[in-house]
């Protein structure tokens, strides 16, 4: 009774014992949730036009960062860094397109999803030997990422909102934004979306795959580039922010691995989800470290449910 | 497909023929002192300049000296990324003609400790490894020099109650602490302290998966508001809970680290806003410290230093010089002890079992004031020199404290109980019975 | 020539379906298991043991369990680590509470531990199907490493949170243990990893084996031709479980020593993957050559510049060598998608005809 008391009873009356503290939890949620919807984004956008589920988006994210505090450490000005970083994740995308893609075209799905832990092994090793192994200190000050916070004191307590993370929120609402209008009015949006719809009759009506396969992964380069900056900023640049890219993967079950929108929203679930259930379930009653496998077992429960995900395509199986 | 398939036969004969061969080749009059490094993975922040200090030390006796007593030190690292797996495969392919073994991880001390009594090799673990190896009774072979981690909870207890732990009835101590065996190594201790003086404690782990995202922590941190906040943190996990503390406002003045947790690169990066930050530590950089200018001459200056601009001063990477001391004067003493100038393993252990590392000694060697002075024993394999507090000022670390030592008398009993539950779940564990207490 | 099939007639079906229908196979095999059993024991040393030769057995083993569920039953699992996990910590508790079982029997019992929390993890394969299945695998791969962190009686509460292993006998020799020699735990492996590849042979050759290969063909259609799909893709995770379970209490007891939670870790689960993939999925043999490939190549490249007295850094070394270990999975995979034991296929075809192209 005790026990049922602490689960289903307890918990609630915390929260309305601190709404402050509350606020500040929910708040917490949705920035991490903000990065987790990134990085799932980048996932669902490559699955989309090309099947591949794509491991690498985590490395590309430390890759992007790294090259980025990189270039400015060798004395390139931030704001000049910045454009130079895009242009290498450009020659990335084209890089894997056509050493690693091209040839792989039609294998299994599978085959596609160990080339990009292959691609993963690569880059960590190729990154560690340009930029080393230490972590760098992301140059936020540089960029004009307005750092310190501003605290509002509700209901006589206080929560502090930072205005890096808000800086990050914006700049991830800026970058969804510009992504669904280039999805859906430009021609190039257009064409990646019919391959996603069906490859055959794309490629019949004379959409080039390697030209899409390579604006995808660019586009890819660009979000891992914000994540990583949004990242970085938080936590310094190393090889450890990879480890990141896992906690996307339950974003994409709850979501699904082809909707734009339920990356967006499963990211932001989950993010506050999981830090609901760490700070008022998981600490007091588990020891804490839930927030390794919560959300994947939320998914999981979900998906017992609702088996493509909460926006994915229903899946029609044919003999 | 052929050319393919001969390419492929001759690169596989190669390998095979290499590996076959692969236990380092000894060169004549020369000591093999391995080093199982870490200057890659997610720890590789805080591995690469202690890796370089230890370096850098044996570069500079070979250099200056030619050796220690004229043979020279043949310093190799094997990188194992800080990963158990390939810290055993270092191990094995090191060990041959090793004289020593420097397994870093604590995870990599934990597989190679009971490997060490049947291969007859010595374990140093300067700082870190397992508590109870301080029982030299129990672990023969293993060294942790010159303060472990129990030392290190107990000194730091002892800081903030100023003396008097009966003061710390009442309050609230959490441990942030790295979810793996180095990050729950305190916890024992700490729970005996807290059952006797009347104090919680609260362990908080960070799973490595987490070090970044150290949010939830800092929450839970928030809500507890704990009176003290001491971290057992590494590589990535530093600098991310520093600009969470940050973050959450919790006053720096109670925010206290282990050794391993006051690194100057993971406090760059929260700069000014870190300051006040403590930690407790066995050594302190001190920058005008003869040695330092030696190998600044000898080794810097010559180009046979691998450190960046402005690391020499680093409380890790003098560290690291440390550590390389401690065996260049094991082996030292070895040397006199036996009259022999290319000592065994067996011989080098001997030597880490008598090392006395006095403040003469360390003004001889150059080192007045860079490590606390300690003495090992037969019994007593970490030599218990205490330490210091050292303090962020925003720019780097300065000694604020006066020598601490650790609670021996609590400490040892603790000690003894561990090291017998660990020889008799390894049953048959052989004991060191020549040691008279 | 040397592979010369004709002459060798068949006279019933029968002997077609044999497991070595041309006698050369059955030689070849003959030799690789003598120089497994008698002419690599008798060359290698300890270095060769625990580094190359354990090591690549253990992990061919768990990848053969791997493969039996994604490669025969068509789940794909990013969970082996865990249970392995499983299969240590079950072992470690056997042997801790009845010190007196048999080492061996306790390995055997342990798989069934990770066997039935592998069927449980199962479970929702009846809904949801690949890479869904795959990150729902990895739920099970998050949960339970946390899990043996946090559960103190898994480990009896030893300080470290790690689990030690001790030294035990069997039939009067140490075979586990820091005072087990490398070549009792080399022997105890490759009796228990040929035990389970006979097992895994016969299970994926009879009728259990082509339900699964039809499940993973096809699940609707195989559901309609009367295959049990929960019984089948139940049985597969069962089946599955237990071999990676037992390479986990080998990966422990025979070669590790000691053990903490963060060994099996998602890391590990790819390992095994790579493995499965690597050496060909739906094979046996390509757990082998995958292991070898996977396991014994980094150990290796490590000590190339060192025997070459390449003046290379320790630390570059390693960058270089997971640059070389990314390129060479991107490379097998453009060259042969299906893995090297389909490399091995070509080439004994073609050897079959020598020296006629065609």
């Amino acid at each position: 009774m005790d026990l049922l008391g602490r689960i289903f009873v307890k918990p609630f009356q915390d929260m309305a014992a601190a709404p402050d503290f509350l606020i500040q939890v929910v708040w917490e949620g949705l920035v991490s949730g903000t990065l987790y919807a990134l990085i799932a984004l980048g996932f669902v956008l490559i699955y989309k036009s090309s099947r591949i589920f794509n491991f690498a988006q985590g490395i590309m994210v430390v890759f992007a960062a790294l090259t980025l505090v990189g270039l400015h450490q060798m004395g390139v000005p931030a704001l000049l860094a910045l454009p130079m970083t895009l242009v290498v994740m450009f020659f990335l995308a084209v890089a894997i397109e056509r050493l690693v893609l091209r040839p792989l075209v039609n294998q299994p799905d599978i085959i596609l999803f160990m080339a990009t832990i292959g691609i993963t092994l690569f880059l960590i090793g190729f990154g560690e030997t340009i930029f080393g192994g230490e972590t760098k200190r992301m140059i936020t000050r540089e960029l004009y990422i307005p750092a310190g916070s501003t605290i509002f004191e509700p209901f006589g307590g206080f929560v502090a909102i930072e205005h890096l993370d808000l800086t990050a929120l914006v700049a991830a609402i800026l970058l969804v934004t510009s992504l669904l209008v280039f999805l859906n009015k430009t021609r190039i949006g257009r064409a990646i979306r019919a391959l996603g719809d069906d490859h055959q009759a794309a490629l019949s009506v004379g959409i080039s795959l390697s030209m899409i396969w390579v604006v995808v992964w660019f586009i890819a380069g660009i979000i891992a580039l914000v994540t990583g900056i949004a990242w970085g900023a938080r936590a310094g640049v190393s090889f450890a922010l990879e480890i990141i890219a896992l906690k996307a993967l339950p974003v994409l079950l709850l979501g699904g691995l082809e909707s734009v929108a339920g990356a967006i929203i499963g990211g932001l679930a989950i993010g506050v989800l999981e830090k609901l259930f760490e700070i008022y379930w998981g600490q007091p009653l588990m020891g804490g470290g839930t927030e390794t496998w919560f959300a994947f077992v939320f998914a999981l429960i979900v998906l017992l449910f609702r088996p493509q995900g909460l926006f994915g395509e229903r899946i029609i199986e044919r003999v | 497909m052929k050319r393919l398939m001969k390419a492929a036969v001759a690169t596989t004969a190669i390998l095979a023929a290499a590996a076959f061969t692969a236990p380092h080749l000894l060169a004549q009059d020369s000591l093999y002192v391995p080093n199982l490094s870490y200057r890659t993975g997610p720890f590789a922040a805080t591995g690469t300049p202690l890796m370089n200090g230890q370096k850098d030390y044996m570069t500079l006796l070979n250099e200056r000296d030619g050796g220690i007593n004229g043979v020279r030190i043949d310093y190799d690292e094997c990188e194992t990324g800080y990963n158990t797996e390939r810290g055993m495969e270092c191990y094995e392919a090191t060990r041959a003609n090793a004289v020593v073994t420097q397994p870093w991880s604590t995870g990599i001390t934990l597989q190679v400790l009971p490997r060490t009594n049947v291969d007859q090799i010595p374990v140093l673990a300067p700082g870190y490894g397992f508590s109870p190896m301080a029982d030299g009774r129990t672990f023969k072979w293993a060294f942790n020099p010159p303060s472990s981690y129990w030392d290190g909870a107990s000194m730091l207890l002892n800081f903030v109650a100023d003396g008097d732990l009966s003061s710390l009835e009442g309050k609230k101590i959490a441990l942030l602490h790295l979810d793996a065996p180095y990050g729950r190594e305190p916890i024992p201790l700490l729970e005996d302290y807290a059952r006797e003086y009347g104090f919680t404690l609260l362990p908080i782990p960070v799973a490595v998966t987490e070090m970044q995202n150290q949010s939830a922590q800092w929450l839970q941190i928030r809500r507890e508001s704990p009176d003290f906040v001491f971290m057992w943190g590494w590589g990535a996990m530093n600098a991310g809970a520093i600009t969470e503390a940050v973050r959450t406002r919790y006053p720096m003045d109670q925010f206290f680290g282990i050794w391993w947790s006051g690194h100057d690169g993971d406090l760059a990066q929260a700069g000014e806003a870190a300051s006040g930050y403590r930690a407790v530590s066995w050594n302190v950089p001190v920058p005008d410290a003869p040695i330092m200018g030696e190998i600044r001459e000898h080794v810097i200056d010559a180009g046979l230093s691998s450190i960046g601009e402005n690391e020499i001063d680093w409380v890790f990477y003098q560290r690291g010089i440390t550590m390389s001391m401690m065996l260049a004067e094991a082996i030292r003493t070895a040397q006199e002890e036996f009259d022999e100038t290319v000592v065994s393993p067996e011989q080098v252990r001997w030597g880490l079992e008598n090392l006395d590392i006095s403040e003469e000694r360390l003004e001889e060697l150059g080192m007045s004031g860079m490590i606390v002075p300690f003495q090992t024993s037969c019994a007593n394999h970490t030599g218990h020199g205490g330490g210091w507090i050292i303090e962020w000022n925003g720019e780097r670390f300065e000694r604020v404290s006066d020598h601490l030592q650790a609670d021996r008398d609590r400490i040892t009993p603790l000690e003894e109980a561990e090291a017998a539950k660990y020889a008799e779940a390894n049953a048959p564990w052989p004991m060191n019975d020549e040691c008279e207490l | 020539m040397l592979y010369r099939v004709a002459g060798q007639y068949k006279t019933s079906y029968q002997a077609d379906y044999a497991l070595f229908p041309v006698r050369q196979d059955a030689f070849l095999l003959g030799i690789i298991l003598i120089m497994a059993f008698v002419v690599l024991p008798a060359t290698a040393n300890d270095f060769v043991f625990r580094a190359l030769l354990i090591p690549v057995l253990i992990y061919a083993l768990a990848a053969m369990g791997l493969n039996i569920l994604t490669g025969y039953a068509g789940q794909l699992s990013l969970g082996t680590g865990a249970f392995m996990g499983v299969g240590a910590y079950a072992c470690f508790k056997l042997v801790t509470i009845f010190p007196e079982m048999n080492i061996l029997v306790a390995v055997l019992l342990s798989g069934f531990f990770s066997a039935t929390i592998g069927m449980a993890f199962g479970l929702p394969s009846l809904r949801i199907k690949g890479f869904y299945l795959a990150i729902a695998t990895l739920a099970a791969q998050f949960f339970l490493v946390w899990l043996f962190q946090k559960w103190g009686w898994l480990y009896n509460y030893h300080t470290s949170g790690a689990i030690l292993v001790p030294n035990i006998q069997m039939f009067g020799i140490t075979v586990s243990g820091p005072t087990a020699t490398a070549m009792a735990q080399y022997y105890f492996v490759l009796g228990v990893v040929a035990l389970m590849t006979i097992l895994a042979i016969n299970v994926t050759r009879g009728r259990i084996g082509r339900i699964w290969k039809s499940v993973r063909d096809m699940d609707i259609a195989a559901e309609l031709v009367g295959i049990n799909l929960m019984k089948a893709k139940l049985m597969a995770f069962f089946v599955s479980s237990y071999i990676v379970g037992v390479s986990g209490a080998l990966f422990v007891f025979m070669w590790r020593g000691a053990a903490e939670a963060e060994l099996f870790d998602v890391q590990l689960s790819f390992r095994v993957l790579f493995i499965a993939i690597i050496g060909g999925l739906g094979s046996i043999l390509g757990n082998y050559l995958g292991a070898i490939l996977i396991v014994a190549l980094p150990v290796l490249l490590n000590v190339v510049p060192r025997a070459l007295g390449l003046p290379i850094s320790s630390s570059m070394v390693e960058h270089l060598n997971t640059m070389t270990i990314g390129a060479l999975i991107i490379f097998f995979l453009i060259v042969e998608p299906h893995g090297l034991a389909r490399f091995w296929q070509i080439i004994r075809e073609k050897l079959i005809i020598w020296p006629f192209p065609h």
